[in-house]
């Protein structure tokens, strides 16, 4: 609300010569009058007389404001005097009062007569302004020197706007779809509720939107909505509320609210039993769970790349020249193999160094690359002094536990060194940390190394061995699981372990996985294009853009038809994905690659019937939801 | 340097009579008195400084004195605010 939109020059009275403050107090409500929002000019002038004997709006510097808030009111509005010489206003200064401004404010509960108040003190600290107001000729010329100088404190006011009161970091393992879900959802609730909300996306594109420092100094609170770790050292001393990015999609609102409100704790980057504090609250299995995609997220990339690069060396190979030697026969193959080799060797280091540093922060990394290396090669004490001992690797669960381990190693590390005195603080990360790590960690690799080479062979020589029913079945359960919650920690926990079987040169599983995965978007797609009626008008295009999702492999493109009605949606999605996947699994197909979809299909074993599985999937899915959903009226929101 | 935070609590805000009342006590005093609202400072002692901030109900003040009567000048500040200014 501007002032010269309260102010009209009718009410605006030069020279005044006034004898007393009753006198002006009235002259100032006549003039009042001529806005046309007083219904009871008696009313009126007895509640700003009843204000002033509260206390005297001569508020110093030859300034009056005197105001009321009655019913008698129908709308805010304002009207001014200028005295020149002055009239006595008991003012706080003992001055007469030379700039009189009359505020009239109907009685509602938005304190509008508030923001009046704020808004002229705002222009009348200003002592030139005041000075102009003084001079001013005319009722016009007053009206311009207000207008002027509103504008130029609206100009301010806008780069103070430009600030965002809160900024929020969405994040999720894959960096496909939730980050971005939750950043609109979040965006969107911001708008509707009138604050404005800046995300920063940490996708698998990299980080978009970054925050400035001034952005961040300026906002009131900080929402981090992420499955992943996410640093917080920017954000001393500001508001901080973590949350899971499941609750930036489906809670924005409470999640605003509660950043806003005095709740929130403050985040202290050197006070570490607050970082702990909210560490508890996550529970265990959240923390265990964001340490590991941590790793899975920087792993998935080496996989991607190493394993298609291999898939393509076994398409271009001839298996007739030495099958022994699948894969390096002629030099274009052997190229492929040799590059998507050298990714695909390192996959596991990455998992390990990335699960520690999740956990213990960058001194974690090296601690548990190094435990990620001694897992694969399966060095044991025994074949320190005998070489003619075969090494057997512990693959992908030796990774992983030399991940965790090595993360806790160096927490634990850091726990002992805060005895150490701060004087050597300097050489605890470049020095401490790395050697004592290292070194716990190589001597419980080498102690845990043959144990677990034991599990992991073991596991190895099962799925290997196993009969077509158990294949079928651990196929159905890995696809069904895909598809339990599109993206949570149950489709992730299927997805990790079939990256992991590849690490072991199990093919088998990842395909099963793929599948199972594709299945739920392409059948919320087919629903749409077979039964239309399921499915209300408005959401049909994004039913239809599940076709390029579910082929892509993204399972999250069927997430807002399964929040809009889970009941009936995810069921069929599961059942139809775990045909999928026992399909996938009875026909033998293989898949090196752990994402891509349909545009890896030439690396996919026996690609055909892999569609074929697909399709009867999504073909059950599909028909279990027509059959559940009830038919939408065609007019229908 | 003496501070407090405060949650403002009477509910039509920090207007013209809470903010001349501010004003008159921290003239009082010595120690230079200011009032800290979403970052911005305030000079406490300036009724239009108070006012043109325009403080709302529920929002967090913290009041910063400093000088030699900083603590008696905080106290009855304190003071007043506990007491919504009469309100």
């Amino acid at each position: 609300m501007k002032i010269t939109d309260l102010l009209s020059k009718d009410a605006i009275k030069l020279n005044g010569v006034m004898s007393s403050k009753e006198e002006s107090i009235n002259q100032l409500i006549e003039l009042m009058t001529t806005n046309g929002n007083i219904l009871d000019k008696e009313k009126y002038k007895q509640v700003v007389l009843k204000r002033e004997e509260e206390g005297s709006t001569g508020i110093g510097e030859g300034i009056a404001i005197p105001h009321g808030k009655t019913d008698a009111v129908t709308k805010p509005g304002l009207s001014a005097m200028v005295v020149p010489d002055g009239v006595e206003f008991n003012s706080l200064d003992g001055q007469p009062a030379k700039l009189l401004f009359l505020i009239a404010a109907p009685n509602t509960k938005d304190n509008v007569h508030l923001d009046v108040l704020s808004r002229l003190s705002t222009l009348l600290m200003d002592t030139e302004f005041r000075k102009a107001l003084l001079n001013a000729k005319t009722p016009e010329e007053f009206l311009m020197c207000i207008d002027r100088a509103e504008n130029v404190k609206i100009s301010e006011n806008k780069d103070y706007n430009n600030s965002y009161e809160i900024l929020a970091i969405t994040a999720c393992p894959t960096g496909i779809a939730h980050t971005y879900m939750a950043a609109e959802a979040l965006e969107q609730m911001g708008e509707k509720l009138g604050h404005k909300v800046k995300v920063e996306t940490h996708g698998s594109s990299g980080v978009k939107n970054k925050f400035t420092k001034e952005e961040i100094k300026n906002a009131k609170a900080i929402i981090i909505a992420a499955d992943t770790k996410i640093d917080f050292s920017r954000f001393d001393g500001k508001k901080i509320v973590k949350a899971k990015v499941a609750d930036g999609i489906n809670k924005p609102k409470e999640l605003i609210e509660y950043a806003l409100s005095d709740q929130a704790k403050v985040y202290h980057s050197n006070v570490k039993n607050e970082i702990n504090d909210s560490n508890e609250k996550e529970g265990v299995w959240t923390q265990i769970y964001k340490h590991l995609m941590n790793g899975v997220t920087h792993m998935l990339p080496f996989v991607v790349g190493g394993g298609i690069l291999t898939a393509i060396a076994f398409l271009l190979d001839d298996y007739s020249i030495n099958p022994a030697n699948f894969g390096m026969n002629t030099p274009i193959a052997a190229f492929f193999k040799t590059v998507g080799g050298a990714a695909f060797n390192v996959m596991l280091y990455i998992l390990a160094g990335y699960i520690a540093m999740s956990i213990a922060d960058r001194p974690g990394l090296a601690v548990g690359f190094v435990g990620g290396i001694l897992a694969v090669q399966g060095t044991t004490f025994a074949s320190l002094s005998d070489s003619s001992i075969v090494l057997v690797s512990s693959g992908f669960l030796g990774a992983l536990i030399a991940g965790f381990v090595g993360g806790y190693i160096v927490v634990f590390l850091k726990k002992i060194c805060s005895y150490l005195p701060d004087s050597i603080e300097g050489i605890k990360t470049i020095l401490l940390y790395p050697v004592f790590g290292i070194l716990l960690m190589g001597l419980f690799m080498l102690i845990i190394n043959p144990y677990v080479a034991g599990i992991n062979t073991a596991i190895n020589n099962y799925l290997s061995s196993m009969g077509t029913a158990n294949k079928v079945l651990l196929g159905a359960l890995l696809g069904g699981m895909m598809a339990v919650d599109l993206g949570g920690p149950v489709n992730k926990a299927a997805y990790t372990f079939g990256t992991g079987m590849l690490a072991s040169g199990q093919y088998e599983i990842m395909a099963a996985v793929m599948a199972g995965g594709m299945v739920p978007p392409l059948a919320i797609a087919l629903l749409a294009t077979l039964f239309p009626k399921k499915i209300a008008k408005k959401d049909r295009q994004a039913a239809y853009v599940n076709y390029i999702m579910g082929l892509s492999f993204i399972s999250e493109g069927a997430i807002p038809f399964a929040s809009s009605d889970p009941l009936r949606t995810i069921p069929a999605f599961i059942i139809g994905s775990a045909v999928t996947g026992a399909l996938s699994m009875a026909f033998n197909c293989t898949l090196m690659a752990p994402h891509g979809g349909i545009f890896v299909i030439a690396t996919i074993g026996h690609p055909l019937m892999y569609l074929l599985a697909i399709l009867i999937g999504t073909i059950v899915s599909a028909l279990i939801m027509a059959k559940l959903k009830k038919n939408l009226p065609e007019h229908s929101k | 340097m003496k501070t407090e935070k405060i949650i403002l609590k009477n509910e039509t805000g920090l207007h013209a009579r809470p903010a001349s009342e501010i004003a008159k006590i921290a003239s009082k005093y010595q120690c230079t008195i200011n009032l800290i609202v979403n970052d911005k400072t305030i000079n406490a002692k300036s009724i239009l400084n108070i006012m043109a901030a325009g403080i709302k109900s529920s929002t967090e003040i913290e009041i910063q004195c400093d000088g030699t009567d900083e603590e008696a000048a905080l106290a009855e500040l304190l003071q007043a605010f506990n007491n919504n200014f009469g309100e």
